[in-house]
């Protein structure tokens, strides 16, 4: 198997392909 | 953040010896009676300790079940059932019913009833968790994973485990549908309120919250509402509890859908949005009362009287104020007659439960310590009662095989 790139994280996308949190929610805060 | 849940009690069992005197006819069939015996009074023991933490919990409730497997999936090779499962008998009671046990001599009851008090537990323990005024980020990450887990444990029975049981659930009992899927809702919705009140933390666009809210709102509704044909003595506390925080939600939501009209300058819309949210708010704190005079399992708790609950009433006094004073000096904008309809979706925070997953089967278990329990020798009661399960299981198989 490759090598992985990055390290392990929270960082998750949704159905939308949106960075989400572990709480489904965007990475970047809207406002 | 801070939450409050309402939780049912526990369910108890009476102690299991696993003493197969006779049947477990070898030094490693032994050996794994005398460690059921110890991993279950172990399990026991942790489900009642307020010290203990998810890695302990996980860790004794693999110790049990790897070694509980043997008595269920197939050791022999073939497809019949395994020849241990109804050797030995389980009492358990129910969250709802007090004491009034029920008794299966099989395994997989033991296994079912084992599992839901382990998703009990995720919950208690989230519950307890969560009630901290100044919960940091990662408590968060574990009462929302807590609540997932629980509801994964519970779609995890409901899906797996009770369609095999020979004996259904009877009705408000445990393992009962209807019982069963409001639980896993009801989880799903908790772990909602931890992402909302994270998501107003940080500032996310009230448009969000207010679907986030809005949907969880629905969740606490339709676990309620699948409780409705149980009987009131022993529901109602806990349909009162999904009622309060099903209009607290909706509060909730009509007062962000407020903030995101105002942001658009509707602000005729969004004062009829707070004023709708107030109602609900109102009516959330008449059910707060009703739930504590409501007798029922569960806790002795004032939910008005949270910080949670009355952080919503201000913040809606406060926005509600806000727009009226904006409306009287800027827009000037008539008060609909009508509150605004909700049609909001979530596209962020919903919960799905976390699939549960069972550990290998004990490295104890081997074909040859499985060919050494030898049924023939067992206790007279027991063996008669473990001949009938097994009549009764290939009668039921025999009817499925005949259903289209």
């Amino acid at each position: 198997p490759a090598i992985p790139e990055g390290v392990p994280s929270d960082t998750k996308t949704n159905r939308e392909g949106v960075l989400v949190d572990e709480f489904g929610l965007p990475q970047i805060p809207a406002t | 953040m801070t939450h409050w849940f309402h939780r049912n009690p526990l369910k108890a069992t009476a102690p299991v010896s696993f003493s197969l005197y006779g049947v477990a006819a070898s030094t490693g069939a032994n050996k794994i009676c005398n460690d059921l015996k110890a991993t279950r009074a172990r399990l026991l023991e942790l489900l009642t300790d307020v010290t203990a933490n998810a890695e302990m919990l996980k860790n004794a409730t693999d110790a049990y079940f790897s070694l509980l497997q043997g008595f269920i999936i197939s050791l022999d090779g073939t497809t019949q059932e395994n020849k241990l499962r109804f050797i030995q008998n389980f009492k358990w009671t129910d969250t709802l019913q007090g004491n009034t046990p029920s008794a299966q001599q099989d395994a997989v009851f033991e296994l079912v009833s084992m599992e839901f008090n382990v998703a009990l537990w995720y919950t208690k323990f989230g519950s307890r968790m969560s009630g901290k005024e100044d919960m940091t980020e990662n408590e968060a990450k574990e009462v929302h994973g807590s609540l997932k887990t629980a509801a994964g444990i519970f779609r995890h029975l409901k899906d797996s485990y009770i369609p095999r049981l020979i004996t259904p659930a009877e009705k408000g009992r445990d393992l009962e549908a209807r019982v069963i899927d409001s639980y896993i809702i009801q989880c799903q919705a908790e772990a909602q309120e931890v992402t909302i009140a994270r998501a107003v933390e940080l500032k996310h666009n009230a448009s969000l919250v207010a679907a986030l809210a809005y949907e969880t709102a629905n969740f606490y509704q339709k676990s309620d509402h699948t409780l409705t044909s149980l009987e009131p003595d022993y529901t109602a506390k806990w349909r009162k509890y999904l009622q309060l925080k099903q209009c607290f939600y909706m509060a909730y939501a009509y007062c962000y859908h407020g903030q995101t009209l105002l942001a658009s300058d509707k602000c005729g819309e969004s004062i009829r949005s707070l004023q709708e949210a107030e109602k609900f708010f109102g009516k959330a704190e008449d059910l707060c009362k009703e739930y504590r005079q409501t007798k029922g399992p569960g806790n002795i708790a004032k939910p008005s009287e949270q910080l949670f609950f009355r952080k919503l009433g201000s913040l809606i006094r406060n926005t509600l104020e806000k727009c009226q004073r904006e409306n009287g000096f800027i827009y000037f904008q008539k008060v609909p007659p009508e509150a605004p309809q909700l049609e909001l979706k979530a596209n962020y925070g919903l919960v799905e439960p976390i699939p549960f997953e069972f550990p290998a089967l004990h490295p104890q278990w081997s074909p040859e310590v499985y060919a050494s329990f030898d049924l023939t020798k067992g206790p007279k009661d027991d063996k008669e009662a473990s001949i009938q399960q097994v009549a009764k299981l290939e009668a039921t198989d025999m009817t499925k095989q005949k259903a289209p």
